[in-house]
């Protein structure tokens, strides 16, 4: 990760608020901090309360009035998406804490803990690579289901991610269960086309492929199973707009997301 | 009183009061525009949370873009509103005719004069109690709440 | 690990030779290449290390007057008015007097334009009946990434093809050249000829790069004239852009001062000029192509790009593909010039041969057959791990 990048973010925050890189994706660097951006009763004493601030660094590469604009709207359709979802009962998104646009930084709650035995951070990812001993367990399905439901009650309410893998499902502990939540709405949008949820189940059937190649099939077909019970919970029209989804599923797994094209 | 600072923008200062049984709302109504502090209707207030995220917000414009009202109490009020409409903002959040619960608030700048701790007390005749979630819980209206932010569905209850 | 040597040089020589047939667009090329014989490569993957010699390497490009674009019937006239004339003389660069010598000839099987590539294919069976040298039918995509590969040293690089016709952003794995993001729509030299045909500029040497050139006499280059951003996802989109520009510059032309963006609404006075419009283009497409690569690279944590095609030969573009690089840890851009970026007949040889010698000749005529839809991911890339 770029030094650069990290003095940027830190000369934004100030002093005040010390962070910790965590990851860098394509648009975005990911940081942890123990300071809340605004709450008062923030004295700080409890370190293991923290918060994640996403920060979208400006791109040389492109003229500043394109990464002006650019940032400013990604921050900003974002934390919209992300304040939509935390609406929908049921489903469990990371709450929006504060965005500043202008700089193109989120604050978003820390979902997830370690995993036990140095599996690593708690997300579907890891878990799953940490449960391979037993992969069939009655705990990896009904974790797979609960993800499932998730996404299908995100499509029912007209909501795509755009970029659903297992690293962007994160488990949170809740005594008994794992209660999965879905984070990076970086490409997500707001659509009542079938072609983006089939796409959608589409990306995340070639994401559990790749990532858990042995157990695919069964973890896929777990998935759905969950996916399904949100539309068959409603009427006759959940069932008929399950058919749709599934149809067009069907006809993107087989072009393989691309259309044929011209040369 | 409360005081706060955010972290992030800690050459501010923020005050903050919460008066109950407010007798000369139709005053202060009068004089909302010259008013060193910005007066908000309790009732629309659920927790410190939202009234500092209003505040930061008001500070990210301030820094970073431009205020669209003409003080920076003025632009906290304005942030507490999910529309960008000023007038509306104001008539939602801001001090109403029956308004018998206010949340003064003051955001000001450290290097400036120092803000006083009866400035609130001095314009208004009301019962100051303490600026806390739990007291804000007894003031706040969740009819009101959920018609100025236009939330409908049943979880918050 | 990879045996490049499975099928040994012709007449026991220690070197191989192939000759390339590139006509699926406007540009009819003809390249003559070797590859010495090399225990290494019996047991590695080092396709991209095949210490090539170019024999000859030419081209003609069919060009159009100002405002026209070529058209499929007439560019396969002059695919074989040139066919004949350019073999022969890049047979007699090369030094090869006995053409049934050459182990190979390949020749492009698609994607392209259909009539071009019927008439050089056609090409390619007579001389392969000929001289009695078996044929290689090449991916065209394929070609461009093989030969950016063994030009640049690259191992294995996200590529970005930009071309007249496509527009991919791709990555190997598990013997595929995959597909990660594309145009939804036309192509981006599609959409810079295009605009080139509005504005009325020489398609001499190419479209595109009058562009460039107008681009760089842009003088406000701090004001940016807003254009739609289309990036979605890992693919993107062009034909909006390409409308409204257009549309831009017909009001340009035809001084439309009540387009407020282009005339000052009160003086009338022109704001905005030629250079300026092709200034904001280029920059605008340009970051939409930075930015899928750069998720592709992400994606695969890779940290090298290869820019292949003929709007790859583009200096901003390269130049905005590194500063995306200097950004990255360890990142590095491998581009290559015109010779090689634009269109040429070494390139098919290059993969051609790199398929021959893995032993996928073509048994019968019947397989020569080209096509206009031919995707990068189709290919069985077997010369690699």
């Amino acid at each position: 990760m770029s030094q650069e990048i990290i003095s940027q973010v830190s000369s934004y925050l100030t002093s005040n608020v010390p962070v910790i890189p965590i990851s860098q994706g394509a648009e975005a660097v990911v940081f942890t901090t123990t300071i809340h951006p605004y709450a008062p009763s923030n004295n700080n004493t409890d370190e293991s309360i923290k918060y994640i601030l996403k920060y979208r660094p400006p791109k040389k590469y492109r003229h500043p009035s394109i990464d002006k604009a650019l940032t400013k709207h990604r921050t900003l359709s974002e934390s919209r998406i992300l304040a939509k979802l935390s609406q929908i009962s049921g489903l469990h998104v990371p709450k929006l804490i504060a965005c500043d646009v202008y700089n193109g930084c989120i604050w978003i709650e820390f979902l997830g803990e370690e995993l036990p035995n140095g599996s690593g951070f708690s997300s579907l990812k890891n878990y799953l690579w940490m449960c391979v001993l037993d992969p069939y367990s009655k705990m990896v399905e009904d974790t797979l289901v609960k993800v499932g439901y998730q996404i299908g009650l995100l499509h029912w309410n007209d909501y795509c991610h755009g970029d659903l893998t297992t690293s962007n499902v994160v488990l949170q502990n809740s005594g008994t269960h794992w209660e999965p939540y879905l984070i990076d709405f970086g490409l997500g949008s707001a659509s009542t086309l079938v072609e983006d949820k089939g796409v959608d189940l589409y990306v995340l059937e070639r994401a559990v492929n790749s990532t858990h190649s042995r157990y695919a099939e069964k973890y896929s077909q777990w998935l759905m199973q969950g996916y399904k019970e949100v539309y068959e919970k409603q009427s006759k029209k959940g069932q008929n707009k399950l058919r749709d989804v599934l149809k067009r599923f069907e006809e993107v797994r087989l072009r393989g997301r691309k259309r044929s094209m011209l040369g | 009183m409360l005081r706060h600072s955010i972290p992030q923008f800690d050459s501010f200062e923020i005050h903050a009061s919460l008066f109950t049984d407010v007798q000369n709302t139709e005053d202060l109504r009068a004089q909302v525009a010259t008013m060193p502090f910005a007066m908000i209707d309790a009732s629309t207030i659920c927790s410190l949370e939202q009234l500092f995220c209003a505040v930061y917000k008001a500070l990210v414009e301030c820094k970073y873009n431009r205020l669209r009202t003409k003080t920076l109490n003025s632009e906290c009020i304005l942030s507490l509103s999910p529309t960008s409409n000023i007038a509306e903002a104001f008539k939602r959040f801001g001090i109403k005719e029956d308004s018998k619960n206010i949340v003064c608030l003051a955001v000001t700048n450290k290097s400036e004069s120092p803000f006083s701790e009866t400035v609130f007390k001095e314009q208004v005749k009301g019962n100051e109690i303490e600026l806390s979630d739990e007291n804000l819980s007894t003031t706040l209206n969740r009819e009101t709440i959920k018609k100025v932010r236009n939330i409908n569905c049943k979880c918050i209850g | 690990m990879v045996n490049l040597n499975k099928v040994l040089p012709r007449n026991g020589r220690d070197y191989y030779l192939a000759l390339g047939l590139e006509g699926s667009a406007n540009k009819l090329g003809v390249g003559i290449i070797k590859h010495p014989l090399l225990p290494k490569h019996a047991d590695s993957d080092l396709s991209h290390h095949c210490e090539l010699e170019i024999l000859a390497n030419i081209r003609d490009t069919y060009v159009t007057p100002p405002g026209e674009g070529f058209l499929p019937r007439d560019t396969a006239r002059h695919h074989r008015n040139w066919a004949v004339r350019l073999v022969r003389k890049a047979l007699q660069e090369a030094g090869i007097d006995h053409p049934s010598e050459l182990d190979t000839i390949c020749f492009t099987k698609g994607p392209g334009m259909g009539a071009p590539l019927h008439s050089v294919v056609v090409m390619a069976r007579t001389l392969s009946l000929l001289w009695d040298v078996p044929l290689v039918g090449v991916n065209h995509c394929v070609g461009h990434i093989e030969m950016g590969r063994e030009i640049t040293k690259a191992e294995n690089p996200v590529v970005l093809y930009v071309s007249g016709g496509n527009t991919q952003v791709i990555a190997y794995s598990e013997n595929r050249y995959r597909i990660f993001g594309e145009t939804l729509d036309i192509a981006i030299g599609n959409c810079l000829d295009r605009f080139a045909r509005t504005l009325k500029i020489p398609n001499e040497p190419s479209p595109g790069y009058n562009i460039e050139q107008l681009a760089l006499k842009c003088t406000n280059k701090d004001y940016l004239v807003e254009l739609p951003y289309t990036v979605k996802g890992m693919d993107l989109s062009m034909s909006g852009i390409l409308g409204y520009v257009d549309s831009l510059s017909k009001d340009l032309f035809n001084h439309n001062t009540k387009n407020k963006l282009l005339f000052d609404p009160k003086t009338g006075e022109q704001l905005v000029t030629v250079s300026d419009l092709c200034y904001s283009l280029q920059e605008n497409l340009f970051a939409m192509l930075v930015e899928i690569t750069e998720r592709a690279m992400a994606h695969v944590n890779s940290n090298q790009v290869l820019i292949v095609g003929g709007v790859g030969c583009n200096v901003r573009l390269q130049e905005m593909m590194a500063s995306m690089c200097r950004d990255r840890s360890n990142g590095q851009v491998h581009a290559t010039d015109e010779r090689f970026c634009i269109d040429n007949g070494v390139m098919i040889a290059q993969a051609g041969l790199l398929q021959y010698r893995m032993g996928n000749a073509v048994q019968d005529l019947a397989d020569t057959v080209v096509t206009q839809k031919f995707r990068t991911d189709e290919v069985y890339v077997a010369w690699r791990e």
